[in-house]
C-alpha cells in the first residue's frame, strides 16, 4: 500500500506547489493520474520516488517510509522496489540493448550482473518482442521498441511499485497499446502497483483507478 | 565497480574517436619527454661507456670531436689523417700497443674499418661464424651487417666508390667475407672489418695487375727500357684479392707514409697512458685525446638542448592536461541528463559519480600503457637513430 499523508512541496524559487492531504493506493492496484500538462504530475511521481522529498508530510511505501530515508537509502529502496518508465525512454546511446535492460545493475549499490539476471534480461527482451534486437544500439530502434527496452529495463528487478511517467505519450496508438498492455499485464502477474501519468483519455478504462490531479492537489495559488 | 568500469569502457567505444584523440594527446605528452629522457640517457650510456673502454686516441691535429666520432662511432666525417709510421713509432715508445685505424670507405651503407687484429682483443668482439681474417682481401663483418644484409662467411661483399663520377677515384674492391662476430651490441655490429692493407687497396694505394713480364701479358705493354716496363690502357687490374692474384698485389712507396684516420694507443698503464700523452702534448701535427673527455663535453650540448625541450614539452603538458580537463567538464554537462536518468532510476551515488572519474582512469591507464610501449619501441629503435643524430 502506498499512502500519502499531508504532503506539501515546493520548488525553491517557485511560485507553484503541491499540497495533498491523503492520497491512499492499495497494493496490486493499477491508478492513472490525469491532469493538465504543469499541474505537478511528475512532481507527485519523483516524490513517491524518493527522488524528490517533501517540505511537509510523509510518503510511505509498503513499510517504508521513503521520505524519511537518507539519499543512499532512498536510491537503494528505488532500484529494488520500483521500476520506472519515462515518456522520452532515456535509454543510454552508448549501451546495446541487453546492456540498457541490464543498467540498474551496473549502477545499483550490492547489485551485479549475475547469469540469472542476465537470463532474466533476455527473457524479458523476449517477452516484450525485441528478443532479436539485443546487440541494436537505441538508435536503431523505433520508438515503440525503445520504450520497450525501458520497460524491460524497469521491470528487470521485479519491483513492487512501477512508476510511468507518460509512458505512451511519444507512442503510435498501436505501440501505446503493447505498452500498456506490458506494464498492466506485469502489475497483474506480480501483484505489483502500478502508477501512470497520462494524458490519454482513451486509456484510462483499462486502469483499476483514476485520480484526478486537479482535485488531489489542493493547493490554491495565492492572489 | 565492475559496472561502473563497463559503462564507462562502452561510453569511451562509443566516442571513439574523441578517445583516440584524447588518448593520443595525453600518450604524447607522457611519452615524448619520458622517451626522449630515456632515449638520450641510453645513448649517453652507451657512448660514454665505449669512450671509457677507449682510454687514448691519436689523430691528426684538427677537431677532437671529429678524430673520436670517426674513431670509435665509425661516422663519416673524415678527420685529418696521420701516417702509418706513428704506429711504429708509438709501439717502439714500449709505453702503448698501438691499435692502426682507417676508417673512410663504407660498403652499402656500412663503415669499412681498417685495422688489425690487436683491435678485436681490444674490444672483445669473438667470431660467431667463419674465421678471423688472415690475409688481404678478407672481411669479417659485424653481427647486424649479417644480418641487414644477409650475407656470413663464405660470401663477398664489395667496398663503394666514393664518388661514381670520379672517373679517377677510388674503384669498388670485392672482399671475401670470411666471419662474423659476435654481436656486441655496440658501433661494431654495424661495421665490417679488413687488414688496414687492405683499406689501401680500396684507396687505390696498393694494387694488383698482370704480371708484364709474362709473354702472355705482350698486348698490355707500352714500352720496355731494360728491366723497366711501362704498360699501356689495356693492362687489366684485379678488383679482387684472390689466391691465384693475391702475389701480385703490391704497394708503391713507403707504407710508413700510408694514411690512417687514427692510433688507439693502448697504454700498458696508467702512468703510461700520462707519459704518452705528455709525448704529443704539444705535438705540431698530431693531436692525443681523451675520448671521455669529448663525449662529455659533447653530451653536456645534447643535455642542455634536451632540458630545454624538456621545459617545452611541461608546457605542451599543462596545455594539454587543460584541454583534457575541459573535455571532461563540457561532457560532464552534455552529460547531465544521462546522470539525472542514472540517479532517478536509483543509481548509487558513489556510481555515478566515479563514472566518468572511471572514463579518465581508463583513458590514462591505456595512455600510460601505450606510452610505455612507444617508449620500449623508442629504445630499441630509437637508439641507433638518436646516435647518428648526434655524431653528425
Amino acid at each position: 500500500m502506498i499512502t500519502i499523508t499531508d504532503l506539501r512541496f515546493q520548488y525553491s524559487g517557485s511560485d507553484f506547489a503541491l499540497q495533498v492531504e491523503q492520497l491512499v493506493i492499495a497494493a496490486a492496484q493499477s491508478v492513472a493520474i490525469v491532469g493538465p500538462s504543469g499541474s505537478g504530475k511528475t512532481t507527485l511521481l519523483n516524490l513517491l520516488a524518493g527522488v524528490l522529498l517533501p517540505d511537509r508530510g510523509q510518503v510511505r511505501v509498503g513499510n517504508e517510509i521513503v521520505s524519511a530515508l537518507n539519499d543512499n537509502a532512498r536510491r537503494n529502496f528505488r532500484i529494488r522496489q520500483m521500476g520506472m518508465v519515462f515518456q522520452n525512454f532515456e535509454l543510454l546511446e552508448y549501451l546495446s540493448v541487453l546492456d540498457n535492460i541490464l543498467l540498474p545493475l551496473r549502477i545499483g549499490s550490492g547489485l551485479e550482473a549475475t547469469g540469472e539476471l542476465r537470463s532474466r534480461a533476455v527473457e524479458l527482451a523476449g517477452h516484450v518482442g525485441i528478443g532479436d534486437k539485443l546487440k541494436r544500439y537505441p538508435n536503431q530502434l523505433s520508438q515503440g521498441e525503445r520504450q520497450r527496452v525501458a520497460v524491460s529495463r524497469a521491470l528487470l528487478l521485479q519491483p513492487a511499485l512501477v512508476l510511468a511517467d507518460e509512458p505512451t505519450g511519444n507512442l503510435d496508438p498501436s505501440n501505446k497499446t503493447v505498452v500498456l498492455d506490458l506494464l498492466l499485464d506485469y502489475a497483474r502477474t506480480h501483484s505489483a502497483t502500478l502508477i501512470t501519468v497520462t494524458h490519454d483519455q482513451e486509456l484510462l478504462p483499462r486502469f483499476d483507478r483514476v485520480v484526478d490531479f486537479r482535485v488531489l492537489n489542493q493547493w490554491e495559488p495565492t492572489v | 565497480m565492475s559496472g561502473v568500469f563497463f559503462l564507462a569502457w562502452r561510453y569511451l567505444l562509443w566516442h571513439r574517436w574523441k578517445t583516440v584523440i584524447l588518448l593520443l594527446a595525453v600518450t604524447l605528452v607522457i611519452y615524448v619527454p619520458l622517451g626522449l629522457q630515456l632515449l638520450v640517457q641510453q645513448t649517453a650510456t652507451d657512448m660514454t661507456a665505449r669512450a671509457d673502454r677507449s682510454p687514448l686516441l691519436l689523430g691528426g691535429r684538427g677537431s677532437p670531436l671529429e678524430l673520436v666520432l670517426n674513431s670509435l662511432y665509425f661516422s663519416a666525417g673524415l678527420p685529418p689523417a696521420l701516417n702509418y709510421g706513428q704506429v711504429d713509432e708509438l709501439r717502439a715508445s714500449g709505453l702503448v700497443k698501438p691499435i692502426p685505424l682507417y676508417v673512410r670507405f663504407q660498403s652499402q651503407g656500412h663503415p669499412i674499418v681498417g685495422t688489425n687484429l690487436d683491435y678485436f682483443a681490444f674490444r672483445g668482439l669473438p667470431i660467431a661464424a667463419g674465421r678471423q681474417m688472415v690475409s688481404l682481401g678478407e672481411a669479417v663483418i659485424g653481427a647486424r651487417v649479417a644480418e641487414r644484409l644477409g650475407i656470413g662467411a663464405g660470401e663477398s661483399i664489395v667496398s663503394s666508390p666514393e664518388s661514381v663520377f670520379d672517373l679517377a677515384g677510388v674503384y669498388p674492391l670485392k672482399m671475401q667475407v670470411v666471419g662474423v662476430l659476435a654481436s656486441a651490441y655496440s658501433q661494431d655490429d654495424n661495421a665490417i672489418f679488413v687488414d688496414v692493407k687492405t683499406a689501401w687497396v680500396i684507396q687505390g694505394l696498393g694494387h694488383g695487375h698482370q704480371d708484364l713480364a709474362q709473354p702472355e701479358s705482350a698486348a698490355s705493354v707500352l714500352k720496355k727500357d731494360g728491366d723497366r716496363i711501362v704498360a699501356n690502357a689495356a693492362l687489366v687490374q684485379y678488383n679482387e684479392i684472390t689466391a691465384d692474384n693475391i702475389d701480385s698485389f703490391h704497394f708503391h712507396g713507403d707504407s710508413d707514409h700510408n694514411p690512417l684516420t687514427a692510433i688507439l694507443p693502448v697504454p700498458a698503464d696508467d702512468k703510461a697512458g700520462v707519459l704518452i700523452q705528455g709525448r704529443y702534448q704539444s705535438h705540431p701535427q698530431l693531436q692525443i685525446v681523451q675520448p671521455r673527455a669529448i663525449i662529455d663535453e659533447l653530451l653536456d650540448t645534447v643535455f642542455a638542448v634536451q632540458r630545454y625541450v624538456l621545459v617545452a614539452m611541461a608546457l605542451v603538458g599543462v596545455a594539454t592536461a587543460a584541454v583534457v580537463l575541459l573535455v571532461f567538464l563540457l561532457s560532464l554537462r552534455a552529460r547531465r541528463a544521462e546522470m539525472d536518468t542514472m540517479s532517478r532510476l536509483g543509481g548509487s551515488r558513489v556510481a555515478i559519480g566515479s563514472l566518468m572519474l572511471a572514463e579518465i582512469v581508463i583513458v590514462l591507464l591505456a595512455s600510460v600503457l601505450l606510452a610505455a610501449l612507444l617508449t620500449g619501441a623508442t629504445l630499441i629503435w630509437g637508439g641507433p637513430l638518436l646516435q647518428a643524430v648526434v655524431m653528425n
